[in-house]
């Protein structure tokens, strides 16, 4: 275990920048959000909670191009590997997801790949939690415990740092005047703050009364036609915030575009709550009711992913709450479907 | 490293008027593809978009493919506006194909309807190069009407065949129609075959498939001896946009032939 302090951080950070293109996460009034690291800006916060936008946003653009014209190349990329700073247990959890749907079984897709290899993912424990996380529940806690390269453990003046991979391992010994050794009084701090923190998402969970995820077996089978679907898609304006801000969806749109003699094939993040999602030629829709979509919706994160990745694909972030103009909380569904035993 | 989006051009070298909303295209890629009967391509109109069609052409010629496309939407549209001589994208081949070698030995019996005559097409030629290692082979082909019968001169023509036991029907007949008048259904009795071994292969509209399934159960066909062509969204062909998920499977990556064994479980199958 080491420590860097506040300074030596910005100063790694600094360094960082000549071989990636350095992203961390800031504070502006009650809002986090990554940003691109330029200089030692004063609204850095490393610690607090997950940002705004889930991490995936870096890894699948919104918007990319994917094919030009009939050239069999990959459009090149201009920019340096990523480096993502602050990343929270919840975003990592999302990469199990993606990573499965993009690069670990059957094909692959070059461009999730291309960035995926090349990134360094310097994450970061919470140091708090909000009303909307759950983490816990989905069997994670509020701190790293892989996934990354680095971990960081904000305490007073600088922060704890945890070794999780080779590539985090090289970063050390390159900048290693940056840091210095722990001692056991800094690492029981950071002790005390995780139990802080793992306490606060513990009494999230119980004032909602959220459901644990070993209760999660069958749910969605058992309840395939209950009324619940109905009740929960009632508000529901069909806008599709849950699946863009959730850091586990991955699917995508394909489409065609056509500038002067040029051609470029692109993908933009997809909605499955979006009427026509599953529509097939000819206007055949196998869910043409929202009440469907908003059960498909959780099928494919508690029935389809358990069933081929033996995991849920909920990371406990309580984006989707927040983000919801519906006010559909998928931790009041959760309770619905694991009390219909 | 392969990308699976790349495009691949390819020329419209014939266009074939075959009922008022359905022609097939014949397309000569700039490079082979080669596809396993049942298997499909993604079609691309540059600048338009892309749809999915399961070539209807014979797998054994490998230059020139056929795609027998109905217009029902934007991108069939303006496929349908194509001529000789223009340029068209395509992706592919994805999915699995019909596991032909297992039918080796085995009653094969075929069951199309409608549209479901294009990728059937292409699975009758490749069962006609090895209907000597078939037990035997039957063809059961249904239609709205005789004037949206596709490829009625070529599957009528079958029935000289000596390796095919041929039946074709219509919804609703007219003055050229000497043939039975009926759903498919109708023509799937006193099959001269043994059904608790045979295969059925089902293509068509997802009712009439719902359908034929049932009745092929209740002649003694097996769960896992039905192949079914599932009808989805399907976009990128690799599993991953998540368009065409049916239960835990993609029809694009795992399909769109599936046995009914794998997917009468999942709810919603025929919808």
């Amino acid at each position: 275990m080491y420590y860097i302090s506040q300074p030596n951080l910005l100063q790694l950070l600094a360094q960082l920048k000549e071989d990636y293109q350095v992203f961390v996460p800031v504070k502006s009034g009650e809002q986090r959000y990554y940003k691109e690291y330029t200089d030692a800006a004063g609204d850095i916060v490393i610690g607090e909670v997950r940002p705004f936008e889930p991490l995936k946003a870096f890894f699948v653009r919104a918007r990319e191009i994917v094919a030009e014209d009939f050239k069999s190349d990959i459009p090149a990329r201009t920019s340096k590997p990523l480096a993502i700073v602050g990343v929270k247990a919840c975003d990592l959890k999302g990469f199990k997801i993606q990573d499965f749907v993009f690069s670990d079984h059957d094909y692959q897709d070059p461009f999730y790949i291309n960035n995926r290899q090349t990134n360094l993912i310097i994450s970061a424990d919470c140091t708090l939690a909000i009303k909307t996380c759950f983490c816990l529940a989905l069997g994670l806690k509020p701190y790293p415990q892989e996934d990354f390269d680095l971990n960081l453990s904000p305490i007073e003046t600088g922060f704890l740092v945890e070794v999780g991979s080779e590539k985090g391992q090289l970063i050390i010994n390159k900048f290693y005047s940056l840091f210095e050794n722990a001692g056991k009084d800094l690492i029981n701090v950071k002790d005390e703050q995780r139990f802080r923190v793992i306490k606060e998402v513990e009494n999230n969970i119980k004032a909602e009364d959220i459901p644990q995820q070993d209760e999660f077996t069958g749910m969605i089978e058992r309840n395939y036609e209950a009324k619940l679907w109905e009740e929960e898609a009632k508000t529901c304006v069909e806008c599709g915030a849950c699946n863009t801000i959730c850091p586990t969806c991955h699917c995508f749109l394909l489409y065609d575009q056509k500038h002067r003699k040029r051609s470029s094939r692109l993908r933009i993040w997809d909605s499955c709550m979006l009427k026509d999602f599953a529509r097939v030629a000819g206007g055949a829709n196998p869910r043409p009711k929202l009440w469907m979509r908003l059960r498909n919706r959780f099928e494919k994160k508690f029935d389809f992913f358990p069933k081929v990745a033996r995991i849920y694909a909920c990371t406990g972030c309580g984006r989707c709450i927040w983000a919801c103009p519906a006010k559909i909380d998928i931790r009041r569904v959760l309770k619905k479907l694991t009390e219909n035993v | 490293m392969y990308n699976p989006y790349r495009i691949i051009e390819a020329e419209v070298i014939e266009v074939i008027p075959e009922t008022p909303t359905i022609k097939t295209l014949r397309l000569k890629p700039a490079e082979v593809i080669a596809f396993a009967t049942g298997q499909f391509i993604e079609l691309t109109v540059p600048g338009v978009g892309e749809a999915p069609f399961t070539p209807s052409s014979r797998p054994a010629v490998k230059d020139v493919l056929e795609v027998t496309i109905m217009r029902v939407g934007k991108v069939t549209e303006k496929i349908h506006q194509l001529n000789k001589g223009d340029i068209v994208g395509l992706r592919g081949p994805f999915g699995k194909g019909y596991p032909l070698e297992e039918f080796k030995g085995k009653a094969v019996l075929v069951v199309g309807g409608g549209c479901g005559f294009a990728p059937l097409r292409s699975l009758m030629y490749s069962f006609f190069e090895i209907s000597a290692d078939l037990e035997k082979l039957l063809f059961r082909g249904g239609c709205k009407n005789p004037s949206e019968f596709l490829y009625r001169k070529e599957i009528e023509g079958w029935a000289q065949r000596a390796d095919l036991d041929l039946r074709l029907t219509v919804d609703q007949g007219d003055s050229t129609w000497k043939q039975n008048v009926g759903l498919v259904t109708t023509i799937l009795d006193d099959l001269d075959m043994d059904t608790r071994n045979g295969i059925a292969i089902v293509c068509g509209p997802p009712i009439m498939m719902k359908f034929a399934t049932i009745k092929l159960l209740d002649l003694g066909f097996s769960e896992e001896n039905i192949y079914l062509s599932m009808e989805k969204n399907m976009s990128c062909g690799i599993g991953k946009c998540g368009h065409c998920r049916l239960g835990t499977y993609y029809a694009c990556k795992d399909g769109p032939v599936f046995r009914y064994s794998k997917i009468k479980s999942f709810p919603g199958i025929w919808e």
